[in-house]
């Protein structure tokens, strides 16, 4: 083989193929421009959390813990501070905001940080002005929808439990306000002291108590880490560095852009099917002058080499042009994901993201040109003396070949997807899509034929059509179906959800939670309730507590830290706080796995408990261990006599742990209260049990449950949009399909011109045909997402099926409608042309 | 009079510039006459009888096909006219080949609204010999077979005027002789008109009349 010629000719035979050319080029382009949109995403959002990971945390080290720290933690502290460490206590709850007089009432979410906050990162705030100024004398910094709700402006009053604050300034943004993709209610700041005359911290309220800990410079993170976990034993008292910051937040950005870019590398993959099909044709086309060309002495290695170097030389260009698309893109990609990240995200066009990116696109369009290219090969000389044999005995191999493409295809899904279970997971719904899309298109193709021809002309044209040999049914059906497949799938995981978190889907579910009812209210509140919504709220004991020890093990942080090690995920259930309850009966919704309920005269003789299923599994609790709770300092033991399966889609009060009557008596308890009120009564029942009550955090189940809808949206808008280069890519393959197809088409058209048919006749054929294909696609696509779906609400998100036909219906609708314009598009141009030049032609 | 050709002109663009295919050809035919075209490869026979079925436009001069002005019809009446005056025969059959050969031969039945197209179609294959291979893809027929095919579907409606362009060009003599013979029966029995493009000398022989053409232009019109 001599390279010079290889390239030479390369050049020279790549003037022929613009057409096919540019499908390819279009495929790879689009597939690589979603690769490098969600690559630019994902190492823009692991930059800036890197970068902005003291901010994100609040200091060098956060000391976190659901009660006031020990004194041993205090100690350790107040070294630091000796030492030179900046030291800031923050404490959070939720409360409820109240205008002043007779306004409403907001769920809000309360920091009282002391002098000092926040020690990296920038608090913006309107006014510009140091937050301790704006938080003296009663002074509150508040974000402006609360404004909004309650229809005040600043230097208005608001009030919060017992005391009453100017709002001083709006929050703009808040460097560590990252705990949870949704909020309950907007922030209010205010100062510490103001906190304490609130009321809203008594025994039972559920305050996070922070301290963050900026370190000299020259002190380690990780080492100061090691010491306070050594001084602290207490395994309630969360110890964390900066640089493990927020891991719940990293992971769900990690697996937020792992699905997406496996949704960029289905793009990709469906183009390297019309990849695939244009030098399949390409090559066609050039059977005679390959021909020609070995006749003339040509090696066959050099052939092979023409055609690699031409599609090798179309993919990278393609791949450049779509990393530019791709970098395009993604600021969209990063509005749809602005309001789940606390901070600007800049876009990141990391060099490693591109040549990733690119590789990808040369590597597929190398994979899908492999078999194409074996034609190449098998074209015999002779043909030059006799054209009129079907040069289509040069279909080689079987499936032998293929195997290695589908050992590449394995090896990049790997790589994007970076575990072997995600990759085994996308590789096996692929595999399952692409079987059952190319037996629909198959199944198509054989009613086609095997229909009784009957009516229109258009009809049987169409249908026939369908079998045009090269098998172009099959490519745009599954890469159309593809398509629609993910964007089916999405909407109908949305509509689930959607119904999940639709609060008036929800039968029975309540309007309200109402948490910190104290005991001396309980009456009064109830009462209260039960006037303004015709019916007594449900009124549940709560204690607050710690697991300490199982099995009269008692639970430390080197214990923790070792689970931690071994990567386990349940460590949290061992150092969570717990709500516990007490009940005479089982509670509705429960289901005993094992065990059983507890008699009166069980619970008399002593403390037993109830540990709902996958809390037991994972702190290897089953009936007959033994659990201690820290109760406010008191150690309550008790043993495990059933196991509980709960229910946690349904809105009601659900506790992991139930104690037997009478065992936590004399534990500190306050009340949780549930009330189901008409929509419209909803902010008046609210106002007025925040009026009488103002240490009662009331919890708006429909806001909330919006809350989750709106973040639920944002995700889906993202993915949508990586989708729609798949369906791009798609719609390609079809144009590409039907070019293939051009002179076939061309020629039946003018034949059928001159056997005296009207362009309209001939359109009608057209349009049957791509009609069916679009159909066929959007069935199969639509039928694959269900089953899609199911699975993954049955198996991932643990919550009912329903079924909404809406999506399917529209996405059947819109696969036609896209084949039929886009099919015309690539054809319209035949239905003009003169027949003679044509048969002339041929 | 079936065909009225005056000073037909054409000229198609070739290699960048125009090359002139018909020069000023005019001539006549009569109904139930059979007239064969002569001349050779390159003398603008196919293009004369293209023009005719209004299959593309002259550069200039008229052509009238049983009275109607073929030049001046718009896209959808020339449909219309190919469909109920003309039937054509290509040397390369052109069949459609998704189709099988009865349903090439219905299409012009089912065009013109036929009731029961696929009957008669099949009775047209029966009158052609092929009662047997309707069922048949256009693939899986000879040459000669498939010609027959083209034969039937051309004169399905009954056209009164039949062109045929080199109908034995692609076949062996012997198969040449059977598809002329029934060419010229099916024009007998119907009283059509055939106009004929060959460069068959004996083909041409047979017909009533020859036409020659050179460079464009009738070099002879005499009647034989």
């Amino acid at each position: 083989m001599r390279p010079g010629v290889a390239l030479r000719l390369a050049w020279r035979q790549a003037r022929g193929g613009r057409r096919s050319l540019g499908a390819v080029f279009a495929c790879v382009a689009l597939g690589v421009g979603a690769l490098v949109a969600v690559g630019t995403l994902g190492a823009g959002l692991e930059a800036t959390l890197g970068r902005e990971a003291k901010a994100l945390l609040g200091g060098d080290l956060e000391l976190r813990a659901a009660r006031p720290l020990p004194p041993e933690a205090e100690t350790a502290v107040d070294r630091f501070r000796r030492e030179g460490a900046r030291v800031v206590g923050v404490r959070e709850l939720v409360g409820m905001a109240r205008g002043e007089g007779a306004g409403g009432s907001v769920l809000v979410e309360l920091k009282a940080p002391e002098a000092g906050y926040p020690l990296y990162g920038r608090l913006a705030t309107t006014p510009a002005a140091p937050l301790a100024s704006l938080l003296e004398g009663d002074g509150a910094v508040v974000q402006q929808e609360l404004l909004d709700r309650l229809g005040v402006a600043p230097g208005d009053r608001i009030r919060l439990g017992e005391v009453t604050l100017t709002v001083r300034g709006v929050v703009e943004a808040e460097p560590d306000r990252t705990a949870s993709l949704v909020s309950l209610g907007p922030r209010v700041f205010l100062a510490p002291d103001a906190l304490t005359r609130s009321g809203l911290v008594t025994f039972g309220s559920r305050v996070r108590h922070r301290v963050l800990i900026g370190l000299p410079p020259g002190v380690a993170a990780g080492e100061t880490r090691a010491a306070l976990a050594r001084a602290l034993v207490d395994p309630g008292v969360r110890v964390a560095t900066y640089d493990e910051a927020q891991p719940g937040l990293r992971r769900f950005f990690v697996q937020l852009t792992t699905y997406l870019g496996l949704v960029g590398l289905a793009s990709l993959l469906v183009g390297g099917i019309g990849v695939a099909a244009s030098v399949s044709a390409f090559v066609a086309r050039q059977v005679p002058a390959i021909a020609a060309l070995k006749a003339l002495g040509a090696e066959t290695p050099t052939l092979v080499a023409v055609f690699v170097i031409q599609t090798q030389a179309v993919a990278l260009a393609a791949s450049l042009v779509g990393a530019a698309l791709g970098v395009a893109v993604q600021p969209l990609l990063a509005a749809a994901l602005a309001g789940l990240v606390p901070f600007a995200l800049e876009p990141q066009v990391q060099p490693a993201t591109l040549a990733r990116a690119v590789a990808m696109g040369l590597t597929v369009t190398l994979l899908c040109t492999w078999a194409p290219l074996a034609a190449v090969r098998a074209v015999p000389p002779w043909l030059i003396l006799r054209r009129d044999v079907d040069p289509d005995a040069r279909a080689a191999g079987g499936w032998l070949p293929l195997v290695p493409v589908g050992l590449g295809i394995a090896a990049l899904v790997l790589w994007q997807a970076g575990s072997l279970k995600t990759a085994g997971i996308f590789l096996g719904a692929s595999l399952a899509a692409l079987l059952g899309l190319l037996a629909l298109a198959r199944g198509l193709v054989l009613v086609a034929r095997r229909l009784p021809r009957a009516r229109g002309l258009a009809w049987r044209h169409g249908l026939a059509a369908l079998q045009r040999p090269g098998g172009h049914a099959s490519r745009v059906v599954v890469a159309l179906g593809v398509a629609v497949m993910l964007l089916v799938t999405i909407a109908l995981l949305q509509s689930v959800l959607g119904r999940q978190i639709d609060h008036e889907q929800q039968r029975g579910a309540p309007s309200f939670f109402f948490l910190d009812v104290q005991p001396d209210q309980r009456e009064p509140f109830a009462r209260l309730v039960e006037r303004a919504a015709g019916a007594p709220p449900a009124l549940t004991p709560v204690v607050r507590a710690r697991l300490a020890a199982l099995g009269g093990e008692r639970l430390t942080r080197e214990m923790i830290d070792r689970r931690r090690a071994r990567g386990e995920e349940g460590w949290w259930y061992f150092t969570r706080e717990y709500v516990l309850t007490w009940a005479e009966e089982l509670p509705a919704g429960n289901v005993l796995v094992r065990g059983r309920w507890w008699t009166a005269a069980e619970a008399a003789a002593g403390a037993r408990v109830s540990v709902e299923e996958v809390a037991a599994r994972h702190l290897g609790l089953d009936v007959g261990s033994r659990a201690t709770f820290d109760v406010q300092g008191v150690p309550i033991e008790a043993e495990v006599t059933s196991i509980r399966r709960v229910d946690w889609q349904s809105l009601t009060t659900n506790f992991f742990v139930i104690f037997s009557p009478g065992a936590l008596a004399g534990a500190p308890a306050t009340w949780v209260a549930t009330a189901r009120v008409p929509a419209a009564a909803e902010p008046a029942l609210q106002n007025a049990v925040v009026a009488a009550f103002p240490n009662v955090t009331a919890i708006p189940v429909r806001d909330v449950l919006e809350r989750v809808g709106v973040v639920l949206g944002e995700i889906a808008v993202a993915v949508r949009l990586v989708a729609l280069f798949t369906l791009g890519t798609g719609l390609v393959v079809l144009a590409g399909a039907l070019a293939a197809t051009r002179s076939q088409r061309l020629y039946e058209s003018v034949v059928l011109r001159t056997l005296g048919a009207t362009r309209g006749v001939v359109a009608r054929g057209f349009a049957v045909e791509y009609g069916l294909l679009g159909a066929a696609a959007g069935l199969g696509g639509g039928a694959l997402a269900t089953a899609l779906a199911w699975i993954v609400v049955r198996w991932v998100l643990d919550a009912p099926w329903s079924f909404d036909p809406a999506p399917l219906v529209l996405g059947v609708a819109v696969t036609i409608g896209l084949a039929l314009m886009v099919g015309f598009l690539v054809t319209f141009r035949l239905l003009g042309q003169k027949p003679l030049p044509v048969l002339r032609r041929e | 009079m079936m065909i009225r050709v005056r000073d037909l002109v054409m000229r198609l663009p070739s290699g960048g510039r125009f090359v002139t295919i018909l020069d000023g050809v005019s001539l006549a035919v009569t109904a139930g006459e059979v007239v064969a075209v002569t001349g050779p490869s390159g003398s603008g026979k196919s293009t004369l009888l293209g023009l005719i079925a209004g299959l593309d436009t002259p550069s200039a001069g008229s052509i009238t096909v049983d009275g109607v002005e073929v030049t001046g019809l718009g896209e959808t009446e020339l449909a219309r006219f190919r469909r109920r005056t003309i039937g054509f025969v290509f040397q390369s059959y052109h069949l459609i080949p998704t189709l099988t050969a009865a349903e090439n031969v219905a299409v012009p039945l089912e065009l013109a609204g036929t009731p029961e197209p696929l009957t008669a179609a099949r009775r047209r294959l029966a009158e052609v010999g092929l009662a047997e291979r309707g069922h048949h893809y256009p693939a899986q027929l000879s040459g000669g077979e498939q010609q027959r095919v083209a034969i039937a579907r051309a004169v399905a409606l009954a056209p009164p005027l039949l062109l045929a362009d080199e109908p034995t060009g692609n076949l062996d003599s012997a198969t040449g002789t059977q598809i002329i013979d029934l060419l010229l029966a099916l024009n007998r029995e119907r009283g059509s008109t055939l106009l004929l493009v060959t460069h068959d000398v004996a083909l041409a022989g047979r017909a009533g009349r020859a036409i020659a053409l050179r460079d464009g232009r009738v070099v002879n019109g005499h009647h034989a």
